[in-house]
């Protein structure tokens, strides 16, 4: 190939990458701008790179009523006991069912894969949820319905079955029971898919809104999102509570402002956290 | 005889399942008997037992009102439109990425295009409204300062499976690009190699080794997409119509969505269970005849 024309090509794709990024990051600007801009100015000029000045208003109104700060605290418990729990049944059944000696392991296995296969309609699901269990307006309705994922529970066990099981096998010899195994020894050498599973698991429980949207109705047990998806009315909802008269809500800029406080902490830990995510869709995707 | 059965001997192991098989059971198995409500007339006081049996009653309904057609073509619409489009756009992104010599640039532009998947769905229908807003949206904005009237969107329904489609595209894509991505470096390297040797100029190479060396991954990918494409995106399109745009449901009003509002909106307990059952059955045959043909294409890749 000649030199020049690979020079050429090299740019052409260069600026085609930068054009896809800018598309990417594009809404991520302009809702930023926004949430820093005056109601005013989008009022008269619309969501614009440009507004006529820049102030913290929106910011201000939002974190200064409880209402953020108590959806941060709901979410948050959610997103740590949900995947604590989450990952370590997920891990244990996963463990348990790669063991070759165990002779219904096949079975059980077929037990995990048939709701992957037949998802129940919804109208028993909420039900049962709603007036077997009586989770309504629980915060339990928030962590317990996505509690188990048969698909993460099959990648932890595929990933048992290629570590060795004269590895567990020697434990046991030496008196320790499969438990004691799973945790010193098997979880481990785990950690990789153990990693994933956790990152995917709180990303799962960090952006729901629509197990709130089902069974939440009660104020002081509605997660972040759920807040941002129903901000405008709540925006209304946050002026009244300070007497300010109804005139002049800011709904527009407290919407973005909203939106960033939700994202902030995926968009701070994102450096972090992605090359982790990366690996772990590459498991994934070796045999998912 | 029990003691020495494999239940008694491995009970440790068993008693490590069953958790997680316990919630499987309490949130995926228990609801399935209710499914019956699909041929009953539910009422409360009487519960999913004892309600009077209607036989095909509530399915004429959810025939004859016309919403299965419409939400049957809305919910494979979209989601071939996704299917298509979507792929087309990761294993352009993906080979394009593999081309950027410089290390940084390549790994910048990848991170970049992955960051959308972190978002929640509420965050993108907000992303969609900056766009799209009738008042104050950007493209409006542009259509109007060059001389063009701005669009409705919010009030023109045929825009928006393109808008969904697209939408979910450019949260998903990066997350596809790094599996695309995976399987173009696992290409032999001596494949390449011979064919420079045989003079090949690059795009010889990307058109004659990398796109062949990608259709299984392609194959394989895309069949696991038609497995699910009785489901709609539910989260998105929720948030993206609320309880204020009703006048997109015409072309997005999908399955899923129809379920919710049944059952929310209007406590229409047998067009919601009929709906949701439906959507059971066909997801069911779907995703057993894609998953048969992925196991004829390739057993590797097979769900089950």
């Amino acid at each position: 190939m000649s030199r020049k024309g690979f020079s050429l090509s090299c740019i052409i794709i260069n600026i085609l990458m930068i054009l896809v990024s800018a598309s990417t990051l594009l809404p991520f600007l302009l809702a930023l701008v926004v949430s820093f801009s005056d109601e005013r100015s989008v009022l008269l000029k619309g969501y614009t790179f440009t507004p006529d000045y820049l102030t913290l208003e929106a910011y201000k109104f939002v974190l200064s009523d409880k209402l953020i700060y108590n959806a941060y605290a709901v979410t948050i418990f959610v997103t740590v006991v949900g995947t604590t729990i989450s990952v370590f049944i997920c891990s244990m059944a996963g463990y348990a069912m790669s063991v070759q000696k165990l002779k219904h392991r096949n079975k059980f296995a077929m037990y995990f894969y048939i709701p992957m296969v037949f998802q129940v309609s919804l109208v028993p699901w909420y039900l049962v949820i709603s007036q077997v269990f009586m989770l309504k307006n629980t915060i339990l309705a928030l962590i317990l319905p996505i509690l188990v994922s048969p698909f993460n529970l099959f990648l932890v066990r595929n990933y048992f079955k290629s570590i060795p099981a004269s590895m567990a096998e020697s434990a046991e010899i030496d008196g320790a029971t499969p438990f004691t195994t799973f945790v010193k020894i098997m979880l481990p050498l785990a950690k990789p898919i153990i990693a994933t599973i956790t990152l995917f698991i709180s990303l799962r429980y960090w952006n729901d809104y629509v197990l709130a949207l089902w069974f939440v109705e009660k104020k002081e047990i509605q997660p972040v999102q759920f807040i941002l998806f129903k901000i405008r009315s709540l925006v209304q909802y946050m002026q009244s509570n300070r007497h300010r008269g109804s005139q002049n809500i800011p709904s527009e800029t407290v919407q973005m402002a909203t939106l960033f406080v939700t994202i902030g902490p995926i968009i701070l830990l994102y450096p972090f956290l992605q090359k982790y995510f990366i690996k772990g869709i590459m498991i994934g995707a070796v045999k998912g | 005889m029990f003691r020495k059965s494999d239940l008694w001997k491995n009970r440790h192991l068993y008693l490590m399942i069953l958790p997680a098989a316990l919630v499987i059971f309490c949130f995926s198995y228990l609801p399935m008997p209710g499914s019956i409500i699909a041929f009953k007339d539910y009422n409360f006081s009487d519960g999913i037992w004892r309600s009077p049996w209607v036989g095909f009653d509530n399915f004429k309904f959810y025939f004859t009102s016309g919403y299965l057609w419409r939400t049957t073509k809305n919910t494979i619409c979209i989601n071939l439109l996704y299917i298509f489009f979507g792929t087309i756009s990761a294993v352009t992104f993906a080979i394009m990425l593999n081309e950027v010599r410089n290390k940084f640039a390549r790994k910048l532009y990848q991170n970049i295009m992955f960051l959308p998947y972190f978002l929640s769905m509420v965050v993108v229908a907000q992303f969609v409204e900056l766009l799209f807003s009738d008042r104050f949206g950007l493209i409006n904005n542009i259509l109007s300062r060059l001389g063009f009237n701005p669009v409705d969107w919010y009030i023109s329904p045929q825009y928006w499976r393109q808008i969904i489609a697209g939408t979910t595209i450019w949260k998903s894509v990066g997350y596809t690009v790094i599996i695309y991505l995976a399987a173009i470096t696992s290409i032999d390297n001596e494949l390449f190699e011979a064919s420079a040797l045989d003079g090949a100029k690059r795009w010889q190479e990307i058109y004659y080794i990398m796109i062949p060396m990608l259709v299984p991954t392609i194959v394989t990918l895309v069949l696991l997409e038609i497995g699910t494409i009785f489901f709609g995106n539910f989260q998105l399109i929720y948030a993206i119509v609320k309880n204020s745009h009703g006048a997109l449901y015409e072309t997005i009003d999908v399955i899923d969505t129809y379920v919710f509002r049944a059952l929310r909106d209007n406590v229409n307990f047998s067009a919601s269970s009929a709906a949701g059952l439906y959507q059971s059955v066909m997801g069911f045959i779907v995703v057993c005849g894609s998953n048969f043909l992925v196991k004829l294409y390739n057993k590797d890749y097979a769900l089950f």
